[in-house]
């Protein structure tokens, strides 16, 4: 008989999927364990096998309701690898105003919809004020200005994938639909707007950095390895070959995607459906890595756009590079929209954009293996196939982004528990007023 | 669209909503029996837990509706079923390219089921709203007639009415994969030899993809009523307008299963019949 003490917060909210935590305290309230229970699997892998190659594009894109475009397209290039498939260049830079509008729109509804909440009202406000609707209540202009980001990113897309939400048109070869001369302008014409919302969001986001410096400098600051796309040192989430940075600042691996299993292991714990990637050659779980916004921030040598680098100078010069602050996600997120808005003003000028010669007509399956990368939100994407001659799937492995951070949770929330629970850490914080009184 | 659902959204009081509002599951069973207006049930129940969550929902909601295609039929998930659930641990956690040798995880981590049972095995529904997912218009349509107390008039046509490519009852001489080609896009893509259900399909949808070039793929399930089998009807669909030889139509339809019941086969009847079979070996287990 033990006198542990469990604690389980069941469910974790603001959460795409299904989660619980276990926390174990010993004697004198030491943390003992800190389990993060992801309670939930589909099995793709397995029913991928025996479908046709071009057909897991539309899909695997099921995997997630929120960053079903970055499925969708490594996907399309897992496909295209196997089968040596080249899609034209306008068709590229197709998928990159999709990409880049989904990061748009999923960013904005991180900030505003999940991670706003807790810092506008303070993080001990009741649940049934902490959340978006209230946002949407009690600051208006804010919530505007979170629509109209949300809303441009996800219509982008759909115009591009003909849905926002689990998108159809890229297929071996190309694309299926190419971007009217009238879509392109409106969204021309919709970017003055977008600039100043998306600025407006930057401005938003420094007041509340400002404001929670002390949560941020000393809850869950947990130094990680950290995974990421990057293209020649510059930000991209769509190409590039993957960044290994270790907890020291050094990068310590950039290999092409298909080169991945000599890098990456998948740990399956006993606790949790979603495995832990992480850094094969350190071993586990001295090589857990985390990947998403501020694993890609702390890897880019350079932003690829001039505001979203004078964002990321502006956020280095404050929690430095590499950057272990858990709460930095936030931040790093916010220089991502920045990037992400840049780069669709710079496609949708890009005369190509409306270029119709966008799909190959000689495609044709060959037995093989294919592997396809992109960044998704919240971290590198990975999809694996292998096909017969006929082009049938006959053996799949997909790695999504959660999984690569799914480690570095628990071992943050390992360093939140021991702040609350052992040293009564909570007290000690400077919490500044709730922005706003309900 | 998005800032309707922003005047809506406000409107509503959230007892709870894991993606959205901190509530906890002990929140939610500690209200009254059918102390909650409306509930929408997403995904399907494959999870002791997810089982659990379903139950709860049909004890504390007055109207629980299914939202999703998972919901409604299974789904894209229930394409689990072609396969036994050891197989489906092979794949995930036992054999694969970064995985080898693991165990299946049994630590504070719900049992998952053998078979995934359409959630209509649990509990009965009073609204289904299928899609993958369903439209922004199909949600505002639903919350707003709700709020009003009014009935939820959902048009009956398949996404062939909405579609703008012309038919011209061509008859099929060879079925095209889809990155075959160029498709003309003023055609229907079906009377061009690429496979589409839109003919089978409930268009909710209002036809997105065959209108983008891309075929449909069937993920807002059968033209009411809603659990006619989607699959069965789509199969005979093609045979309609592919008039050759049974054989050369089995060999050029490359994943007959995957096609026809992506989204439905949990509820299809061929679907039933898997399902059927595992529950006779649990029995025979017992025995």
């Amino acid at each position: 008989m033990t006198n542990d003490k469990t604690i389980r917060i069941e469910p974790v909210t603001r959460l795409e999927g299904h989660g619980a935590l276990t926390i174990t305290l010993g004697a004198g309230n030491k943390v003992k364990d800190v389990q993060f229970n992801i309670g939930s699997t589909r099995f793709f892998e397995r029913f991928l096998v025996g479908r046709p190659m071009e057909e897991v594009p539309r899909i695997a894109p099921r995997i997630c309701g929120i960053c079903p475009e970055p499925h969708h397209l490594a996907s399309v290039k897992a496909v295209e690898a196997a089968w040596g498939v080249k899609p034209p260049p306008a068709a590229i830079k197709l998928r990159r105003l999709l990409i880049e509008s989904k990061q748009l729109s999923s960013h904005a509804i991180h900030f505003y919809a999940l991670a706003a909440p807790d810092f506008v009202f303070g993080p001990f406000a009741d649940p049934s004020v902490r959340n978006v609707a209230a946002v949407l209540k009690y600051m208006p202009d804010v919530a505007v200005q979170a629509i109209k980001i949300m809303e441009f990113g996800q219509e982008l897309c759909r115009d591009v994938g003909a849905k926002a939400i689990h998108p159809v048109t890229a297929i071996p070869g190309g694309m299926l639909n190419s971007l009217t001369e009238e879509e392109r302008d409106k969204w021309l014409k919709a970017v003055p707007q977008l600039l100043e919302n998306v600025q407006k969001t930057v401005d938003l986001a420094k007041t509340v950095v400002k404001a929670y410096i002390d949560v941020i400098t000393k809850v869950a600051v947990t130094p990680t390895y950290y995974v990421g796309l990057s293209n020649k040192g510059v930000l991209d989430i769509y190409d590039g070959t993957i960044h290994v940075m270790d907890p020291n600042g050094t990068m310590v691996a950039d290999f092409e995607p298909k080169d991945y299993t000599k890098y990456w292991g998948e740990h399956v714990p006993d606790h949790s459906y979603a495995t832990h990637i992480y850094y094969k050659p350190a071993g586990y779980p001295d090589g857990i890595w985390r990947a998403n916004t501020l694993a890609r921030c702390n890897i880019a040598e350079k932003m690829a756009t001039p505001l979203a680098q004078a964002a990321l100078k502006e956020m280095r010069d404050l929690v430095g590079r590499p950057s272990h602050h858990t709460f930095a996600y936030h931040y790093a997120r916010i220089v991502e929209l920045v990037q992400a808005a840049e780069s669709i003003k710079k496609l949708l000028e890009d005369p190509d954009i409306v270029c119709t010669d966008v799909k190959l007509s000689d495609v044709t399956p060959r037995a093989g293996e294919g592997v396809g990368v992109v960044e998704a939100p919240r971290g590198t994407c990975l999809h694996n196939y292998e096909c017969d001659d006929e082009g049938i799937v006959t053996k799949a492995n997909i790695i999504v982004a959660t999984n690569h951070n799914v480690g570095g949770i628990e071992k943050s929330l390992m360093d939140a528990a021991r702040l609350i629970f052992e040293q009564d850490g909570l007290k000690k914080l400077r919490l500044p007023e709730p922005l706003v009184k309900t | 669209m998005h800032l309707k659902l922003a005047d809506v959204l406000p409107l509503l009081d959230i007892k709870y909503w894991q993606a959205v509002v901190d509530f906890k599951l002990k929140d939610l069973e500690g209200y009254p029996d059918k102390s909650i207006a409306v509930g929408f049930y997403e995904g399907m129940a494959r999870t002791e837990e997810d089982i659990h969550l379903l139950k709860v929902m049909r004890e504390k909601c007055s109207t629980l509706i299914a939202f999703g295609s998972c919901s409604c039929f299974g789904g894209i998930p229930g394409m689990a079923n072609f396969s036994t659930i050891e197989e489906c641990y092979d794949a995930k956690f036992r054999h694969n390219k970064t995985v080898n040798g693991g165990e299946v995880p049994t630590k504070n981590v719900p049992p998952i089921a053998e078979v995934v049972k359409p959630n209509t095995d649990y509990v009965e529904f009073d609204v289904y709203l299928p899609g993958c997912p369903p439209t922004s218009k199909l949600i505002l349509t639903a919350v707003t007639s709700l709020l009003e107390g009014k009935p939820m008039d959902l048009p009956p046509h398949a996404v062939c009415h909405y579609c703008k490519r012309e038919k011209k009852e061509t008859p099929i001489s060879e079925v095209l994969r889809p990155y075959v080609g160029q498709a003309d896009p003023k055609r229907c893509l079906l009377e061009q030899g690429y496979i589409c259900l839109g003919s089978c399909t409930w268009g909710l949808c209002e036809g997105p993809c065959v209108n983008k070039g891309a075929t449909c793929r069937g993920c807002f399930g059968p033209v009411p009523p809603i659990m006619r089998d989607h699959g069965a009807a789509s199969i005979s669909m093609l045979g309609t307008y592919a008039p050759m030889e049974p054989d050369k139509l089995v060999a050029q339809v490359k994943d007959p299963l995957g096609t026809f019941y992506r989204f439905d086969y949990a509820t299809s009847h061929l679907g039933r019949i898997r399902i059927k079979r595992e529950d006779m070996k649990k029995e025979e287990h017992h025995d």
